[in-house]
């Protein structure tokens, strides 16, 4: 077949490089191979992983699956309150984060921000909303404002901002610039130029994010409901301390109804934007 | 000469560091013609441009526009006088996201700087005017079309319809077809000389390409180390006048 192709052929290279730069080449393959492997061992030490334990056990998962079977429907009234509530929780963050991420990423965005002072206050509030994690947020503001839903959209809406503006930002600072140059020189107000060239640009992708950061919030929302933040994650804590399994499973149904909705309209919607 | 409508006169730009960019440069765009200027890189044919515009402030001379020196002016005037200059680039520079009538409709803003216009609205009366100009540009078909699914050469006419509505006195464009193939280089310059010749504007053009020069323009400028090197209408100009302009500074 070479004798066909007179060009390259897939072991041409190698033939080209010398026998010890191959040998080279095959011993650091090697030592990366024991490197990757050493790290898989050193994390099954670490986190003391007990395959053996996961048979042993395995009857015991099968008596909880089998005592929450059937679901409890006739809970589903009582489940219907919650589930708004985590779905308003999950709302209010996104939309509070919204709010306040716009004006700071603006801030923080190098190719727009008014002073320099300004980009690296509103880039340190943005690192810090995003490093501490919402449910620290949520213990925050459940001892501020007490047990309920509230806490729990604030702690979202505060987390949110971090994301949130980071990336705002830097879909501002990747906005191509040569339109918004154009406008400028027919002699728009800066202004017009600000709300005909770069909103329309970025507006798209900043509600494509937004609606990807309600979907992450919405799943939040239910794990907040653990620490005390209202909504369905905090009947699913009760009911399983009274280990009501078969309320159980019905609240992780209406869990699983929700969390896939809002999946699926959120994507449908950023679909729709793109 | 008659009606120079842009006459720039002993233009001069030294940089800081003490290399001169333009030298003393004349010339003049009269109303109705095509003046196309060649040069090779680095001869200073953008730099003469973003004079004209006061991108760069020009460091002698004077730039004369509809009764004012553009070189004298400052912030609020120099805005104001500078929009009887409409300028289009290598790229067509239009906001994708919205349609292509919006953005011809842009190039009127400056003449309506209304609360609504200031938040995001287009002016509705320069409707009418954008389609017409939508029409000069051969594109009445696609207003309603979202100018980011345009090829880059009708990408290219909207601007020059955007460029239209804005009523300039000058059209400035610096190598408007650099990124299209031949054939929509073609229809891009059939348009400017056409604007030139049927609307009575006056069109300055900066090109790479010698071919496109000959079959378009009305009169030739060659810029070689800042300077002009010739003047000619294209009837008087030889293939040497502008091959000197490349090979000169090797020599």
């Amino acid at each position: 077949m070479s004798a066909n192709n007179p060009g390259f052929t897939a072991d041409a290279p190698a033939m080209l490089v010398p026998g010890w730069a191959r040998s080279m080449a095959i011993a650091t393959r090697a030592v990366f191979i024991v490197l990757g492997m050493a790290i898989l061992v050193q994390a099954l030490f670490v986190v003391q992983a007990r395959p053996q334990d996961l048979v042993t056990g395995f009857h015991g998962m099968v008596d909880i699956v089998h005592r929450s079977m059937p679901p409890d429907f006739s809970a589903l009234p009582d489940a219907a309150w919650p589930a708004l509530e985590t779905i308003d929780i999950g709302l209010f963050g996104t939309i509070m984060g919204i709010i306040l991420a716009v004006p700071l990423s603006v801030l923080a965005a190098a190719n727009v921000t008014p002073s320099r002072w300004l980009y690296y206050v509103s880039r340190a509030v943005i690192g810090f909303t995003r490093a501490v994690p919402d449910l620290v947020w949520a213990l925050l503001f459940v001892t501020a404002v007490g047990l309920g839903p509230f806490p729990g959209g604030l702690a979202l809406a505060v987390h949110s901002v971090g994301m949130l503006g980071r990336l705002f930002a830097e879909t501002i600072e990747n906005m191509d610039m040569a339109p918004i140059d154009a406008l400028s020189l027919t002699g728009a107000s800066r202004l017009q130029v600000f709300t005909h060239g770069v909103v329309p640009s970025v507006l798209p992708a900043l509600a494509g994010i937004g609606l990807y950061r309600l979907d992450e919030n919405i799943r939040s929302s239910l794990v907040l409901g653990f620490v005390g933040a209202g909504g369905i994650g905090f009947q699913l804590l009760t009911a399983m301390n009274l280990f009501q399994y078969r309320q159980v499973s019905l609240l992780l149904m209406v869990v699983f109804v929700i969390v896939f909705a809002a999946e699926r309209l959120s994507a449908v919607c950023r679909e729709r934007l793109a | 000469m008659p009606d120079a409508r842009l006459s720039v006169r002993g233009l001069g730009l030294r940089y800081p560091n003490g290399t001169h960019a333009l030298r003393g440069v004349d010339l003049e765009v009269r109303a109705g013609e095509l003046l196309i200027v060649l040069g090779g890189n680095g001869c200073g044919k953008t730099t003469l441009l973003r004079c004209v515009t006061r991108a760069l402030a020009p460091t002698t001379g004077e730039v004369w526009l509809g009764g004012q020196n553009l070189a004298s002016l400052n912030g609020e005037q120099l805005r104001r006088a500078r929009q009887a200059l409409a300028l289009i680039g290598q790229h067509a520079a239009l906001v994708r996201r919205r349609s292509v009538i919006a953005n011809v409709a842009c190039g009127a803003l400056a003449r309506h700087k209304t609360i609504w216009t200031n938040l995001g609205g287009l002016p509705s009366s320069e409707l009418p005017g954008a389609l017409t100009c939508l029409g000069q540009v051969g594109l009445s078909d696609l207003a309603e079309r979202r100018a980011g699914n345009l090829s880059g050469g009708q990408a290219q006419r909207v601007a020059i319809a955007r460029a239209l509505l804005q009523h300039p006195l000058v059209l400035l464009a610096d190598e408007p077809v650099a990124s299209l193939d031949p054939e929509a280089a073609n229809e891009i310059m059939r348009l400017l000389r056409r604007l030139a010749h049927d609307q009575g504007l006056a069109v300055l053009c900066v090109l790479h390409q010698v071919d496109l020069a000959f079959a378009y323009a009305d009169r030739v400028v060659g810029m070689r180390d800042g300077q002009v090197a010739f003047d000619r209408q294209r009837a008087h100009l030889a293939m040497d006048d502008v091959q000197s302009l490349y090979t000169a500074r090797a020599a």
